[in-house]
């Protein structure tokens, strides 16, 4: 039996190695070149909140006053949401954070942006194109009643794609559209025929932004493509187009907070706080060594475990849809959950201290402190997590980016300590480490 | 030392330190930043004089004009918000002046009065939350004391000196700091302080489960005997922990960026009085506490029993 148990630890050893060696793979700055010798393509960088490497933070309220009775307002915000990315975000690569927030605000985080002007005027605009039919009196300025400019069918809805492109020898760009197929192209080849035939013109607007005519219509267009062409320089054009792929807002919005942070700002603060977490971590480690001597070993091992598997989870989190953005307020609550997993040790090694002190044996004073110890563990580290839930729960979003990395902490701490420490706490009573009286510190007076 | 008989000299001492602190936020207020009083605020940099930059606040209404901790001649300046002007316009109007001056705009914040009511709303809920949520915790988690004892006295307790000691004290020095030296109470301090209560309460947590842990063995024992020798037990482990976390931070104070500065000072401030608070205040709360429960009991018993002989 005892072979057994013996084998049994040696392969649990085994496995932490393995896993911390994984792990260290992973945390590693390159390891995407790792990995790809694995087959895994994706880099895995760690998000950084705005506050870590400066961008725009917008928050835009939506006017939902104007909504028809059936229509939820929380299905209205998700879809304004998602147009909203679509425009800051064409390509779906950037590191743009849309999402809504109390029911009708809107928060959008542009990380690297510092003019966050450009993206407001991308964000702010209704965007809705409609196709005007004007009479030949009003384009000719002789309508008095305003019942020369005919809404038609057409509108932006029935756009499926939008290009800027140049016509030849032409430095005035174009917007080229390509329209849905089926109805949409329909009704368009139905306009541009009554144009054609009672040759009033067509006025295109975006929003309130004439982007094509008034002009003509010569012929009827039937293979849903059509071309807006008006004075605009090839950003406009950029703009519209985007605009024009992305949708209409379906209702509007105005900005309400705007926080900018200028990118120096952002990496003085990074570069500082990691180097302030190193000196801080080395200090607590040599506390460590130099009071609880060689069982202090022991610590400082679970505390660079704890923090390789917390860096990894921040780093996998990527995958989930729950993508664990660091910011100054999260790499704060990190430092804390550090001094919470050396809490956890502490208390360990205090509780074996004890347990020598009475004469016991190694290994005994080891399965009793770490039975002792546990139910403080648990309550405190309970204690911990209920308060991180209450505030991610209730708290403004700097409060939730905290509370997260306060939390996770805590969680992987217990992990640490059930496996790190309790594997190498359990080897090192069995080995000549412990041998000397004071191996675990100074113990005083132990009874016979 | 015995921590629990001179239990009243350590009230005297978190009373001289804690009634200061009230009255500081009562004369003095917090000076809330714009995260909770919404507005405008500009931090410009330049090689240019004070004066000038003062000058440029003056000529375009700023609330305030504060030189920024962060040094190189940088300068914050403040607005009310103002429904006309928006960050744009006031940012272009600035832009055109500040040039001219060789002044940059390194950062730009405007927090409308919806989203800075939001927030205030929000850090004062998440406080009253977590506390209620921890009394029952903590209560519920010490529920099988023997009778003699309250479990909600634990609770009551945790709380207590989490909120009304260690809270108030990082509150009453960020009046001060407030007062004095401009320093702005934003949802970074709020996050510190809720931190600060975090670990009072874990802290305490941690006595407290000796406490319970010795009444399971001795329960007859003077619950005066128990707590005494719990603190004692679990003295050298709460010193080491602090050191620990002292030493963490005061790594970051001294070498963290400018702008966590207040931030760590603030968790600096909260350990220290956390520490404190629950060995010295929390515990010897707790046999404070059962004293007079068990006096009001035997008062009552001593009433009942005389009100009988009367009759």
């Amino acid at each position: 039996m005892a072979i057994k148990r013996n084998t049994r630890r040696k392969i649990g050893f085994g496995f932490l190695i393995l896993f911390t060696v994984l792990l260290c793979v992973i945390a590693l700055p390159r390891e995407d070149i790792l990995l790809k010798k694995i087959g895994i393509k994706n880099s895995l960088k760690i998000r950084r909140g705005l506050d870590l490497q400066g961008g725009a933070y917008l928050v835009y309220e939506a006017d939902m006053s104007q909504l028809e009775k059936d229509a939820k307002s929380s299905e209205v915000l998700k879809n304004a949401a998602a147009v909203i990315e679509r425009r800051v975000n064409p390509g779906g690569t950037g590191e743009v954070t849309v999402r809504t927030a109390n029911g009708n605000r809107i928060v959008v985080e542009l990380p690297g942006v510092d003019n966050p002007d450009e993206a407001n005027q991308l964000i702010g605009r209704t965007a809705q194109l409609s196709f005007f039919e004007v009479s030949q009196a009003a384009t000719q300025g002789q309508d008095s009643s305003g019942t020369g400019v005919v809404p038609t069918q057409v509108s932006g809805k029935d756009v499926r794609r939008a290009t800027v492109d140049f016509q030849q020898g032409a430095t005035q760009p174009i917007v080229s559209l390509e329209l849905k197929g089926g109805d949409s192209t329909k009704k368009f080849a139905e306009l541009t025929t009554k144009l054609s035939q009672n040759g009033n013109s067509l006025v295109v607007l975006l929003d309130n932004q004439i982007v094509f005519g008034p002009a003509n219509v010569q012929d009827r267009i039937t293979n849903g493509k059509a071309q807006l062409s008006g004075d605009f320089n090839v950003k406009q054009a950029d703009e519209i187009a985007t605009l024009l792929n992305a949708g209409a807002l379906p209702v509007p919005v105005k900005v309400v907070a705007q926080q900018t942070v200028g990118p120096t700002l952002g990496s003085l603060s990074i570069k500082q706080s990691i180097l302030a977490a190193a000196i801080g971590l080395l200090g607590v480690s040599l506390f460590l060594l130099i009071y609880y001597r060689r069982a202090g070993i022991v610590a400082v091992a679970a505390l660079v475990f704890y923090s390789l598997l917390m860096f990894v989870v921040i780093k996998l989190s990527v995958f989930t849809p729950y993508v664990i953005v660091l910011s100054l307020a999260g790499i704060a609550g990190f430092i804390l959950s550090i001094a919470v997993a050396v809490d956890t040790n502490i208390l360990i090694f205090e509780r074996m201290k004890e347990e020598l002190k009475r004469g016991v044996s190694r290994p005994s004073a080891y399965e009793a402190g770490f039975t002792h110890a546990w139910t403080s563990i648990r309550d405190a580290n309970a204690a911990t997590i209920i308060s991180c839930i209450v505030l991610y729960a209730f708290g403004t979003p700097v409060i939730k980016g905290f509370a997260v990395t306060l939390g996770l902490g805590v969680v992987l701490n217990l992990i640490t300590a059930l496996t790190t420490t309790k594997v190498l706490m359990r080897m090192m009573v069995r080995s000549k480490l412990s041998a000397t009286p004071d191996w675990i510190g100074a113990i005083g007076k132990v009874k016979k | 030392m015995n921590i629990v008989a001179h239990r009243k000299r350590w009230y005297t001492i978190s009373a001289c330190v804690l009634i200061p602190a009230a009255i500081a936020l009562a004369v003095f207020g917090l000076r809330l930043g714009i995260d909770f009083t919404g507005g405008s605020v500009l931090i410009i940099q330049g090689s240019e004089s004070r004066e000038t930059a003062e000058a440029i606040a003056k000529a375009n209404k700023a609330e305030n004009l504060v030189a920024t901790g962060s040094g190189q001649n940088q300068y914050q300046l403040r607005y009310r918000f103002n429904e006309k002007e928006d960050a744009r316009a006031l940012q272009s109007q600035l832009e055109s002046q500040l040039k001219t001056k060789s002044f940059e705009i390194v950062r730009l914040d405007q927090i409308g009065p919806s989203v800075s009511s939001d927030l205030k709303v929000k850090a004062v809920q998440s406080l009253a939350v977590l506390s209620l949520v921890i009394l029952i915790y903590v209560t519920y988690a010490f529920r099988k004391v023997p009778k003699k004892l309250s479990a909600l006295s634990f609770g009551a307790v945790t709380i207590g000196a989490a909120f009304l000691h260690d809270a108030l004290f990082v509150l009453g020095a960020f009046a001060l700091l407030g007062h004095f030296a401009h320093v702005e109470v934003d949802t970074f301090i709020i996050t510190a302080i809720l931190t600060v209560i975090g670990f009072s309460i874990h802290d305490t947590i941690v006595v407290f489960d000796r406490i319970r842990e010795k009444l399971t063995h001795n329960p007859k024992e003077d619950f005066e005997v128990t707590v005494e020798t719990s603190l004692q037990e679990t003295l050298v482990r709460s010193l080491n922990t602090s050191m620990v976390i002292v030493l963490v931070l005061l790594a970051l104070f001294l070498f963290g960026g400018a702008s966590t500065r207040y931030f760590i000072l603030a968790l600096l401030l909260g350990m220290i009085s956390g520490t404190y608070s629950s060995i010295f205040i929390a515990s010897p709360l707790l046999v404070s506490w059962n004293n007079v429960r068990q006096k009001r009991a035997k008062s009552k018993i001593k009433n009942a029993k005389s009100i009988k002989t009367k009759k």
